[in-house]
């Protein structure tokens, strides 16, 4: 029974992502059966992976609520490229999964770590604070590589092809067992409402710092992802995903005032955005085309939220 | 949000508190089982000497001190009050009570989200059944506790926010008028909860805007007039007159 209800309410805040999906499958493989067999599954993910990792990424701030909002998350995508590969991988030599992986969400760490800092310490509003961070970033990503280079370990690469669910799942899980912590329910509390929360108890300074840390982390994943894309390291990709996650964090249903939504449906956001993307370029569609594709249907899921919300207040 | 075991409450001594500047300083002495009424007109210092208390508001002078068995703590912030076993319940309940957004049960459960872990990580049986116990006693009337707390009456909501703040096992409960838009039948349960409390040694403090409510539950009141305790009436000269006349300023 509330295994079902549970479900339910997931649906009815996810829903119209989860519509959107299954009418974007559904096109996508009348349209080009034969990028969807399961043979290619490995390679699709992997194409998919480094937006889904990012979108995942944009949430802990987001459901941190009060203007949370972490637009570095690109940036760092591409920083830790950079760093893995330029730095690490080329010039110190260190090709080892043992040290890349962690070397990459420690960077992730200690970025959100000073996002972090900035937005819930010094208290600068959260998206001049990661606007700040957004530059920087770019800035220093371009100075240690100004120019695109490869390649990158062989074991990074299968990470884009047949081992392209595991990192992936491993955020899943990451984030399966934060929400069985207490932290997430202090999380969903302050995103909720953040005077509520510190009247309970909860130290909120704190929590919200954390997101921005668990948000540094994910996007540090984010970052390897896009590297076992590519293949190489190359400074000027990881800024673009950084607005396109918030679109697929909106559009899987997370509310951008916080303390609703999930990692599930930020997800799910994130596969609607790629397979739409793969239906229009089916079409051959020019890549501006694609920029007002992702809008209408970013402006349209977040008004059929808004009345989805307002109909059921009513019915209250 | 530490966990402690139910402290033995020996009553909670104000010294010389001042709430605003040029206000003569009070003190004032909430012994265990006792239930003490904050009255006055709106604004004129019994929220604040409330939240003083609760750690929500710094004095300006004097201090808080909550005496419990063998140690006694200086009250001095909003987490050391939480922590020494001050528990508050806010006023307004849609400003800064509920989680909107969240279920029943985590609303319940925020304050005390640690005691339902096992190795770190939520039990959520062990939470239901930590619930059960207050939804017991308050009667609270929820048919799911997985449902939105928003999809309940407005006196369930406050009781699942009075669970929330016994959940801390508190040795003293500040209520800021606590029957605030809440119906009669409701409001007779908590009355019932209020006293039973008491009887087992936890100190109340409740403000109310409400004479009748006060006369009716509680064997003190302080009368506030302009951030000064007007009057301290207890026993047989608390009546609606006496309590109006001091709220107004007027001999008795």
């Amino acid at each position: 029974m509330s295994q079902i209800s549970r479900l339910l309410s997931l649906g009815r805040s996810i829903g119209f992502a989860v519509v959107l999906l299954v009418v974007l499958l559904a096109v996508n493989l009348i349209l080009s059966p034969g990028r969807f067999q399961p043979g290619s599954w490995g390679a699709l993910v992997g194409l998919a992976a480094p937006l889904i990792g990012a979108a995942i990424a944009s949430t802990p701030v987001i459901l941190a609520g009060r203007g949370g909002i972490d637009i570095s998350v690109g940036p760092l995508m591409g920083f830790v490229n950079a760093m893995v590969i330029q730095v690490l991988f080329l010039k110190a030599g260190i090709s080892s999964p043992l040290l890349l992986v962690p070397a990459a969400l420690l960077i992730g760490a200690l970025i959100g770590a000073a996002n972090g800092f900035l937005a819930t310490i010094v208290r600068i509003q959260p998206i001049v604070a990661t606007l700040g961070t957004y530059l920087i970033l770019t800035g220093v990503t371009l100075t240690i590589l100004p120019a695109p280079i490869g390649p990158a370990p062989v074991w990074l690469k299968a990470l884009a092809g047949p081992w392209s669910m595991l990192p992936l799942a491993l955020m899943f899980i990451a984030w399966w067992l934060v929400r069985r912590t207490p932290y997430y329910d202090q999380l969903m509390a302050v995103g909720s409402d953040d005077r509520a929360a510190y009247t309970a108890g909860v130290d909120v300074t704190r929590v919200r710092f954390i997101a921005y840390v668990m948000t540094g982390i994910f996007g540090g994943c984010a970052g390897l992802m896009l590297t076992a894309l590519i293949g190489s390291a190359d400074p000027n990709i990881g800024p673009t995903y950084t607005l396109i996650a918030i679109a697929a964090v909106a559009l899987g249903g997370v509310s951008l005032a916080g303390g609703r939504g999930g990692v599930a449906g930020a997800a799910i956001g994130a596969i609607d955005i790629f397979l739409l993307q793969s239906v229009l370029t089916t079409f051959n569609v020019s890549t501006f085309v694609l920029q007002i594709a992702y809008g209408a249907i970013l402006v349209l899921a977040v008004m059929l939220t808004a009345l989805q919300e307002r109909l059921a207040m009513r019915g209250r | 949000m530490a966990d402690r075991a139910a402290p033995d409450f020996r009553g909670l001594a104000i010294r010389d508190l001042v709430i605003a500047s040029g206000a003569s300083p009070i003190t004032q002495a909430i012994a265990p089982g006792e239930i003490v009424g904050l009255a006055g007109l709106d604004g004129h210092g019994q929220e604040l000497f409330l939240k003083m208390l609760a750690g929500l508001a710094p004095p300006l002078g004097g201090s808080i001190e909550l005496a419990l068995s063998g140690a006694s703590r200086k009250i001095t912030g909003f987490r050391k009050a939480v922590a020494s076993g001050i528990a508050y319940l806010p006023r307004d309940r849609r400003a800064n009570g509920i989680f909107p957004t969240q279920s029943v049960l985590d609303n319940f459960a925020v304050s005390t989200l640690s005691r339902d872990t096992r190795l770190g990580l939520i039990s959520p049986a062990a939470r239901k059944a930590r619930y059960d116990i207050y939804r017991e006693k308050l009667s609270i009337a929820a048919p799911r506790p997985d449902a939105p707390i928003t999809t309940l009456s407005g006196g369930n909501q406050q009781k699942v926010l009075l669970a929330r703040a016994l959940a801390l096992e508190p040795a003293i409960l500040l209520l800021n008028d606590p029957t605030r838009g809440v119906d009669v039948a409701t409001r007779h349960v908590l009355y019932h909860v209020f006293r039973g409390l008491a009887a087992d040694g936890m100190g109340l403090v409740i403000l109310s805007s409400e004479i009748e409510e006060i006369l009716l539950l509680c064997q003190r009141v302080l009368v506030f007039r302009e951030n000064e305790v007007a009057a301290d009436i207890s026993g047989d000269a608390m009546n609606t007159d006496s309590v109006i006349s001091a709220m107004f300023g007027r001999a008795a």
